[in-house]
């Protein structure tokens, strides 16, 4: 689309038809445009959901139910955003709902489930590399989930404020507001830790 | 990128959050600043502002390095996933209306999504054109026969719209004729928009 942003989340490799057709199709019961857009979709969705919710198994699940959900309310879709769009705030919703009913998780559990660096890099670097992962998934445990979740879309997916304030159903104002919050959180959590 | 002249003075309703530098300037500002490329030559010369920034820097590389950790979506397969959501899909399918086919005493029918699908194809034979909805519909006075009404997406080199309409209408009509057997009473072709011309490149100029 031309004069749009990119959004990072796009898919690579753009074979077949367009999603807008897809989604017409998919909405008129066509199940196999249905599961072109899912192929298409599911990478980028399942790395915004374990960013979110930092367990692959939690996110995986609720991208498959926002992909189902989707498919129920297709034919009420009048094309008002884009799918990606649409199945992204779908996921993001889910995943902050997730968050929400979670109990507060002690750092020692969060420390555990961040995954193994899988590119070799120098020993010192890694070293050092990890320590400040370590430290900083730490203390993004202590995030509300909603400082957390505007937090994640703008600093690891990288999206404009307005892009979150539409996703997240807040203000822009809000959005920064949250965002602000988180980075003092993160700021004095890791100046603590020095 | 702006230059900030004048220190911001609106007092923002105050976020307990927040905090008011020595220097004066809120924290929120000098962080905004310096996200938004802001340029304020009053922070160059601040000791506050100046150890304000280099706090958040310090963060966004330990946010770098995680953000890098985890754009692994390439390298993702997504069959499994969508295996398991079209499991799902396929026990709740929206075949559409069950379309005659044949004679009238013959009982024999063919769901309206199945029959779009052969459509829309037939109708993407026609170069550059892309199909999108479909919608088939029985003909409440004449028993047996049913209505088309196509969407497409037109090539933008098309030299005559109701030329490739009609072209569009033939390979739709032999279609459904021949394939699928369905007696149709007319097809609209609705040209909502222009496709964009795949593989341009490769082609060099469009004849």
């Amino acid at each position: 689309m031309p004069g749009n942003r990119t959004p990072t989340w796009a898919p690579e490799e753009d074979a077949g038809p367009d999603d807008a057709l897809l989604t017409v199709r998919a909405g008129e019961g066509d199940e196999e445009a249905f599961a072109v857009l899912v192929r298409r979709h599911a990478p980028a969705l399942v790395r915004l959901a374990t960013r979110l919710v930092q367990d692959r198994t939690e996110a995986e699940d609720a991208v498959q139910d926002a992909f189902i959900s989707a498919w129920r309310k297709l034919p009420e879709f009048r094309g008002q955003s884009s799918f990606g769009t649409w199945l992204y705030r779908i996921v993001t919703n889910r995943c902050l709902n997730i968050l929400r009913t979670r109990k507060p998780q002690s750092q020692l559990e969060a420390a555990s489930q961040i995954p193994a660096p899988e590119h070799s890099v120098a020993p010192d670097r890694i070293t050092e590399g990890r320590a400040a992962i370590v430290e900083l998934h730490d203390a993004l445990a202590g995030l509300s989930a909603e400082q957390r979740t505007c937090w994640v879309l703008r600093e690891l997916d990288e999206q404009p404020y307005a892009f979150i304030a539409d996703t997240v159903g807040i203000t822009e104002q809000a959005v920064r507001a949250r965002v602000f919050r988180a980075r003092r959180h993160l700021t004095e959590a890791l100046g603590a830790w020095r | 990128m702006t230059t900030r002249i004048h220190p911001p003075d609106t007092p923002p309703p105050h976020d307990p959050d927040d905090e008011r530098l020595p220097c004066g300037r809120l924290l929120s500002q000098v962080w905004a600043d310096w996200e938004e490329g802001t340029a304020d030559p009053h922070r160059a010369d601040c000791a506050d502002c100046t150890s304000a920034v280099a706090e958040l820097e310090q963060l966004e590389t330990a946010v770098r390095r995680l953000r890098d950790d985890t754009e692994n979506a390439s390298g993702y397969d997504p069959a499994p996933l969508t295996e398991r959501v079209m499991n799902v899909v396929r026990l709740e399918l929206r075949p559409g209306h069950p379309l005659p086919l044949g004679a009238p005493d013959e009982d024999m029918w063919l769901m309206e999504s199945a029959a779009a699908r052969v459509l829309r194809t037939a109708a993407e034979r026609v170069p550059g054109v892309r199909s999108g909805s479909c919608r088939i519909t029985p003909e409440p006075d004449r028993p047996g026969r049913v209505a088309i009404s196509l969407h497409i997406l037109a090539p933008t080199t098309a030299p005559s719209l109701p030329m490739l309409a009609d072209e569009v209408r033939r390979e739709v009509g032999a279609w459904a004729d021949h394939r699928l057997g369905l007696e149709i009473t007319g097809i609209d072709v609705h040209v909502v928009g222009f496709a964009d011309e795949p593989d341009d490149s490769e082609k060099g100029i469009a004849p």
